[in-house]
């Protein structure tokens, strides 16, 4: 009798679940439906698309500034991404497995970037970049980028050194391998989920980066997707499936990296705070 | 660790590199930014920067448009971190069983997370749209909005605006929220049943302190990340209508990009770094503390 009411009680709370989570989600689904939609069927603004079609997409890829865009920011994303990984796995490295003066300070120097939001920057950043004539170029956005990844990037792997248990080293250098053989050998290896997943976090956070790109951009030939995203709105006459079909190919990438890479994410995510 | 004395300076060197990029992408665009806000610089009269002393900081003071942001950062970031919280924690809670259902959607709920600020935001402008949009057919219907979008009333836009923020941050909530539930022992739960505490009794008295720490740390970081919000807003709404959703974030880049007053820029900045610092030392004081 008491298993049945708690079994009833567990599939109303499903119920509710569902609910709260379609609708959550659903400005979401909404960006994804609309942009398979007709234009005939989005002016009639149903719920339930009537047909299918790859029309907008075909439209937005066919338009040379948005290829270009998604060429840069493919390029602007894994540079930063691949920077900021080579230059956090050391940092990341000595703060797990050395005592040394000024560790602490310096950890915090580093991590304490993380906190500081990139609004707060843009003013001087940007003036910086123009000085180095370095605003305008994807060089510029892949150094300004760093400021996304590298802090996440070092605070993730610290925790994922101090997930690998010294005595794995330790018996290597009994064997006679070298500390730094020991942990290209033996601790990398076993770190290069980890590190695949850190590096597409930091690849994420560049793809979708908006403000800096923004305040740092204004030729179409360095523009990074969400900056082309925004042209394909801009002018008085745009087609919302449009829109919604380039938002979709900006979102999926985005999207499916971190579900791929969730297992290894979430920790990090939620003890480090991500930058907006 | 072996023979640290003979690697005296090896951690140095394997830290010098991040170190260095934190400088120069960080750090100094931190101190040229106050260095910056102690100068007078209209870019439409002189191509560089000259002293000013306070001048900046005082005229910020009498600055009406500045402080009108600041009060309507502040109504933007407690809206955000209430919205977030009011969705979040009873998600988290319904999340937080052993069904099918609540796993599957907890890897999906992610999604307003990770989706980057300028689809969500083209995705909301859609549904809100006047002509076409759904939303705004049912905010027509329930008379919060008329012909036109409510992103075009002034309080309509800050109060929907501040909602979708909200909204947005909902995910961050529920996985913090589900990883501190999950950390809670069930023997505590049996215990307190031993002592003959009911259901409602042992959420309230293991449950609730439990997520407490966890509340307050996430908070913080979620209303810091509020207070320096733009993407959204500038998407959305350009700070827009009649100024009713600049919130500072805007006020930084329109007293840059438009003014042309990167100095005044800087001081705004500064300002609010200020006001950052103390909330981060907090942060990490309340992180240590529950650490």
């Amino acid at each position: 009798m008491t298993m049945d009411r708690d079994r009833l009680a567990q599939v109303a709370l499903d119920a509710l679940t569902l609910l709260v989570a379609v609708l959550l989600l659903f400005p979401i689904l909404w960006v994804a439906v609309s942009s398979f939609k007709p234009e005939g069927d989005i002016l009639a603004a149903g719920l339930i698309p009537r047909a299918l079609t790859l029309e907008h997409y075909r439209a937005v890829l066919g338009e040379a500034a948005f290829v270009r865009a998604l060429g840069n920011s493919l390029i602007v994303g894994l540079a930063s991404a691949l920077i900021a990984i080579a230059v956090a796995l050391p940092a990341a490295y000595a703060l797990a497995r050395f005592q040394f003066r000024g560790r602490e300070q310096l950890g915090l120097l580093v991590l304490s970037t993380q906190m500081l939001p990139s609004v707060a920057i843009l003013v001087p950043l940007v003036v910086i970049m123009r000085t180095l004539e370095l605003s305008n170029t994807l060089t510029g956005l892949v150094i300004t980028h760093l400021t996304l990844g590298l802090p996440i990037a070092v605070w993730m792997l610290r925790g994922y050194f101090d997930s690998i248990p010294r005595d794995l080293e330790e018996a290597a250098w009994i064997d006679g391998a070298s500390q730094t053989q020991a942990l290209l050998r033996i601790v990398l290896p076993l770190m290069a989920p980890a590190v695949v997943a850190v590096a597409t976090f930091a690849f994420v956070l560049s793809w979708g980066e908006y403000v800096l790109a923004l305040s740092l951009v204004s030729s179409t030939q360095s523009k990074t997707l969400p900056l082309a995203l925004q042209a394909l709105f801009d002018p008085y006459s745009f087609s919302w499936g449009q829109v919604m079909a380039g938002g979709v190919i900006i979102a999926v990438p985005a999207v499916a990296l971190f579900l791929i890479f969730r297992r290894y994410l979430i920790g990090g995510l939620v003890s480090g705070g991500v930058k907006g | 660790m072996r023979a640290l004395s003979k690697l005296d300076f090896y951690p140095y060197w394997l830290l010098l590199p991040a170190v260095i990029v934190a400088i120069l992408v960080a750090i100094a665009p931190l101190i040229y930014g106050f260095v910056l806000s102690l100068h007078d610089w209209y870019l439409l009269r002189s191509p560089v920067p000259t002293w000013a002393g306070l001048a900046n900081y005082r005229e910020l003071l009498t600055d009406e448009d500045f402080w009108l942001a600041f009060a309507r950062t502040w109504f933007w970031t407690l809206g955000t971190v209430v919205v977030e919280f009011a969705i979040g924690i009873p998600l988290a809670l319904l999340l937080n069983r052993d069904t099918a259902v609540a796993k599957a959607v907890s890897a999906f709920i992610l999604m307003p997370w990770v989706t980057p600020f300028i689809v969500v935001a083209y995705g909301w402008r859609f549904l809100l749209d006047s002509e076409l949009g759904l939303l705004h057919g049912l905010l027509e219907t329930a008379s919060l909005a008329g012909d036109r979008s409510i992103l075009a009333d002034p309080l309509g836009a800050l109060v929907m605006v501040t909602f979708i923020s909200g909204w947005k941050g909902v995910p961050f909530v529920v996985i913090a929220m589900l990883a501190a539930l999950k950390s809670i022992p069930a023997e505590l739960y049996e215990a307190a049943e031993i002592d003959g505490a009911g259901r409602r009794q042992r959420f309230r008295f293991v449950t609730l302190p439990a997520l407490r720490n966890t509340a307050v740390v996430i908070g913080l970081i979620l209303g810091i990340l509020a207070f320096y919000s733009f993407d959204l807003v500038w998407i959305m709404t350009r700070g827009g209508p009649v100024d009713s959703t600049t919130i500072v974030g805007i006020s930084i880049y329109q007293t840059f990009f438009a003014d042309l007053r990167p100095s005044y820029a800087a001081t705004i900045s500064s300002v609010m770094l200020a006001v950052l610092l103390v909330a981060a030392l907090l942060t990490l004081r309340l992180r240590r503390a529950e650490a």
